[in-house]
């Protein structure tokens, strides 16, 4: 089976997206891997694709997303990085490859995907979700059970498809709708990418939940999840080989709900550990921390969130200000300014 | 006053916050241009009102307190959010609005007074009405911390508090969870402010508000996460460590060929019958079961009459060495030192000095490769015509850089695959496959014997490894040779459980800690720590023990003057030999052992000296049913032992009667 597999991300992720990129290399040696960057490259650092643990980089705006520059402008950082996950998705239908992987960039792998293949084999989409376990204590209910309806009942920080049949209709279908509609915005029913996939049982066939604890570890299920480093080297969650964990949140509220929920099972701050190490080594110090090209105007000057929030709500906006990003005359931020925004 | 922090606080935060204070009668009425926007006067100021200069009380203005604290809007804080959580304590001002005057004539005309006294906040008197109300939250603070303020746990815990005097529950609330000191067994101020950045910005006294608000919140006092959590947090990764010695050991000065040959011309054979050693440090100087084999081994050679030359790197090195690394060795003669020189001056040296001598009786032993690199060592040895010798397991450094095969220093790994997913975790995983080609080198250029202190040591060993050893033996360190029975004892007093040694992780203290603390109130056992320090605040009975080489038998003879029943041996790695199991059945005490502790449980289950329990929670289980009283010096009636030593190496060599 020919694999892709695919990360999205900006410059200040590129840390952790060779963490995960290295993981896959060593596991998966024969899968395709290309960094979806939306991004440019902060003044400073040299970027070499060549040199980095992936295949190939697929710059966002040469998925031929129409009026790119609205497009992005209407997006905060982590919603558009999620939501050129489905265009990308869509145009890896056609790309030859039998099938496609998608996992965040502060995933890694911890063991070989194979079992997801040999799934792949008899169904056409891959879905984890959150939990696969319930739980049973108030606390543990408000901050994972309750937090997961409210976000996604699966973590979009893995998906896996065919490129035909289901998998290429999923495909098309999250790529319009995330074209649209990938904007966190919870009260409206939107959590960028991952709501969305709540619907994807009841609209697709061929799906396949996996139950399997050793797929996507995180602390919003470690309540449920005990892992263990056996004396033969293996690394298990609940008796099953641990595949990847997702270290969502690095950094204190990341080690806060982990230490909530990880208590004494100590092999769990093992692999934080390990996770922490690696990303300090594939750090560049030439990237500024939070960098986001596309965080600023023309002029460096920080766009608010309201303002994109404004942009998006008004299609006059858009249509007087192609390029929102431009500063100086006539430009969006001239305008918001002289509106007292 | 105190350097602004950035702002975390979450906008939910903010407007819980904020809406404490918030008069949104006032705000409704100086802002008449809402009306129509239906945005609640919180959420409305929380996000633009401050923004515009808009006032959300009539005793705060916007204006007056960004125009005065720049730094705070700067710092991404909501002006009246600051006041409230930061401001306000540090004794920032504030000034009414320029509204309020106007509303509250307004509302005084239509007979409507404030629920509150504007006077107590501005205007005449401020100083003195701040000052009241601090008092009164200090003590409000003061009351509800004292509710579950344990001033007995708080004296134990913080000795040096204790000594000043000072009130406990003052120097808590004054200083003490500054200083990360707890109010209580139960809640952890270092836990709280970890799991609640939000209080930790803020800047207040952690276990107030979870007394006041954290608890309700359902916030956690204290997160039980076990020792290993702060082993783990504390794990330095191994380059640092080896980056730090390859920098001081590149700073060596080093001595010359010249003051080499001139030491080695002081030997006693002229080195004609020589015994070269390779080990991981100056056995004279320092201490530790190695150390005292190598003083044994060397006592012997002394008495044979044979010259002894060590070989130790003169920088302690974590890991052995490749050949380029800096590692410069240092070199005892019979057990003196004779400098640090480099491994190429030694073996240019000795093969003019051993060469000049006809070799008669030559042998070596390498006891630990740690800090050499195998081809240097491998050529010193060429140069005195030695091929053919020993090699140690006193520990795993020949399967792995972690030479206590435990996993990040929290767990026994057993010496997995290498490219098994444990080794992907651990700390020490990228640095095994140097260990094992450094020591694949060394069996190719050498015909090693390999030389265990213990079956179970050999048998792991030879599990994990294949290098091409010319033999293999194993040689016990020591012995025991039956004395008599041991004195009688009471069979009516609580079992004297004992740890014994440097209260160290590996070695299992925090296991012995913790099941002392939870059996502390039980009237069937009595705890105690014979060693050589005790860790501060540790509320065991300590006996100092110190073990030198004039008193081997110090912690023999300690633990049978306390007359421990039990000894418990729980170390998270597996011991090659344990001389402590072996002091401690000397002593007449029996062992409870864990299940990694290597030759200590097969000494255990082979002698019958005490249990071997499958885990933590076996070990609490034996405690509270009582399985372990059977182990009482009244029920087993002991025999005591003296130790017989072995002549390491010495033992193996041809011609030594």
């Amino acid at each position: 089976m020919k694999v892709l597999c695919y990360s999205s991300f900006t410059f200040s992720y590129l840390n952790r997206a060779r963490v995960l990129f290295q993981t896959l290399r060593r596991f998966h040696p024969d899968w395709e891997l290309v960094a979806l960057v939306t991004d440019r490259p902060p003044a400073g650092f040299r970027f070499d694709p060549a040199a980095e643990p992936f295949d190939r980089v697929v710059w966002a705006q040469e998925l031929g997303i129409p009026d790119f520059p609205a497009w992005l402008f209407k997006h905060d950082v982590v919603e558009v990085c999620t939501a050129v996950k489905g265009p990308f998705l869509h145009q890896a239908c056609e790309s030859g490859a039998d099938a496609v992987v998608y996992l965040d960039p502060d995933t890694a792998l911890f063991g070989s995907l194979a079992p997801i293949e040999a799934w792949l084999e008899d169904h056409d989409i891959l879905l984890t979700p959150h939990l696969i376990d319930p739980n049973d204590t108030p606390e543990a209910i408000a901050d994972n059970d309750l937090s997961a309806s409210r976000t996604g009942i699966f973590n979009l920080g893995f998906v896996a498809i065919r490129t035909t049949g289901e998998g290429a209709r999923f495909a098309k279908w999250w790529n319009d709708r995330l074209l649209d509609w990938c904007y966190d915005d919870m009260p409206a029913g939107l959590f960028v990418d991952q709501r969305w996939c709540d619907h994807v049982p009841a609209l697709f066939d061929r799906v396949k939940v996996i139950r399997d604890p050793g797929y996507n570890v995180a602390s919003w299920n470690l309540s449920t999840r005990t892992v263990a480093v056996g004396k033969d080297g293996q690394v298990t969650v609940n008796g099953a080989p641990l595949r990847f964990w997702h270290f969502t949140k690095l950094g204190p509220m990341g080690d806060a709900m982990t230490k909530k929920y990880g208590g004494t099972n100590f092999p769990v701050y093992e692999v934080w550990s390990w996770y922490k190490r690696q990303v300090t080594k594939a750090t560049d110090g030439a990237i500024p921390e939070r960098w986001w090209a596309y965080g600023a105007y023309s002029d460096g000057t920080p766009i608010e969130k309201s303002h994109r929030v404004l942009y998006r709500r008004r299609p006059d906006l858009q249509a007087a200000f192609p390029d929102p990003f431009a500063a100086g005359d006539g430009g969006f931020p001239q305008w918001l300014e002289r509106e007292g925004l | 006053m105190a350097v602004l922090a950035r702002s975390s606080a979450s906008a939910d935060e903010v407007h819980r916050v904020i809406s404490t204070a918030l008069d949104g009668a006032f705000y409704r009425a100086v802002n008449p241009d809402l009306a129509e926007s239906g945005l609640d006067p919180i959420r409305h100021y929380a996000g633009s009102g401050w923004r515009e200069g808009r006032d959300p009380a009539p005793w705060f203005s916007t204006r007056a307190y960004v125009e005065a604290y720049p730094e705070v809007v700067k710092a991404g804080w909501n002006p009246l959010h600051h006041y409230l959580i930061v401001g306000r304590r540090e004794g920032r001002e504030v000034v009414r609005s320029t509204l309020a005057d106007d509303y509250l004539l307004r509302r005084a005309r239509r007979g409507e007074a404030p629920a509150w006294r504007f006077e107590t906040l501005i205007g005449e008197g401020q100083a003195a009405d701040v000052l009241a109300e601090e008092t009164a939250l200090r003590h409000r603070e003061r009351s509800l911390a004292a509710q579950e303020f344990d001033a007995g746990f708080y004296v134990a815990s913080n000795p040096d508090v204790a000594r000043t005097g000072v009130d406990p529950l003052d120097h808590f609330l004054a200083s003490g969870w500054r200083e990360g000191r707890d109010p209580n067994a139960a809640f952890s101020v270092k836990d709280y402010l970890e799991s609640y950045p939000d209080i930790a910005a803020a800047d207040i006294n952690p276990f107030v508000h979870y007394l006041s608000a954290g608890r309700a919140e359902g916030r956690t006092g204290r997160t039980e996460l076990g020792f290993r959590y702060e082993i783990i947090k504390r794990l330095v990764p191994l380059e640092t460590r080896v980056a730090a010695v390859a920098r001081a050991s590149a700073r060596l000065k080093l001595g010359t060929a010249a003051a080499l040959a001139k030491a080695l011309g002081g030997a006693r054979t002229g080195l004609a019958d020589l015994h070269v050693t390779f080990s991981h440090d100056d056995y004279t100087a320092n201490t530790g079961g190695v150390q005292l084999c190598l003083q044994r081994e060397g006592a012997r050679l002394a008495a044979l009459g044979r010259d002894h030359l060590h070989l130790y790197p003169a920088k302690p090195w974590p890991v052995v060495r490749v050949r380029g690394e800096p590692g410069h060795l240092g070199v005892l003669l019979n057990g003196e030192p004779a400098g640090i020189f480099a491994p190429k001056t030694i073996a240019g040296v000795l093969a003019k000095t051993a060469g000049a001598a006809k070799p008669r009786r030559r042998s070596f032993a390498i006891h630990s490769l740690l800090g050499h690199a195998a081809s240097e060592a491998a050529d010193i040895l060429a140069a005195a015509e030695l091929k053919a010798g020993f090699f140690w397991l006193h520990d795993f450094a020949s399967l792995c850089a972690g030479f206590h095969l435990l996993r990040n220093d929290v767990e026994d790994c057993s010496a997995p695959p290498p490219e098994s997913a444990a080794c992907g975790i651990c700390v020490y995983g990228p640095w095994r496959d140097r260990h094992l080609a450094e020591h694949e080198r060394l069996f190719e250029r050498l015909a090693l014997t390999v030389v265990s202190p213990s079956q179970p040591t050999l048998d792991l060993w030879k599990a994990s490894s294949a290098y091409p050893a010319a033999g293999e033996t194993v040689l016990p360190h020591a012995t025991l040779v039956a004395r008599g029975p041991a004195p009688a004892t009471p069979a009516d007093r609580p079992l004297r459980v004992a740890y014994t040694g440097m209260p160290t992780a590996h070695k299992g203290w925090e296991i012995f800690r913790d099941l002392a603390a939870r059996f502390a109130a039980d009237p069937r056992y009595h705890f105690l720590h014979l060693g050589g320090r005790a860790p501060v605040g540790s509320p065991i009975e300590f006996h100092k023990v110190t073990v030198t080489g004039a008193t081997p038998r110090a912690m023999q003879d300690a633990i049978a003057r306390h007359e421990a029943d039990v000894v418990l041996l729980w170390p998270l790695c597996r011991e090659t030999f344990s001389f402590a199991a072996y002091e401690a059945v000397a002593a007449g005490a029996a062992i409870v052992a864990g299940p990694d502790s290597g030759n200590v449980a097969a000494f255990v289950e082979a002698g019958g000296h005490g249990i071997v329990l499958g885990d933590e929670d076996a070990l609490a289980r034996a405690f509270e049913a009582g399985e372990v009283l059977q182990l009482a010096r009244a029920k087993r009636l002991p025999m005591l032992y003296d130790l017989a030593f072995s002549g390491l190496t010495v033992d193996l060599l041809e011609g030594v009667p």
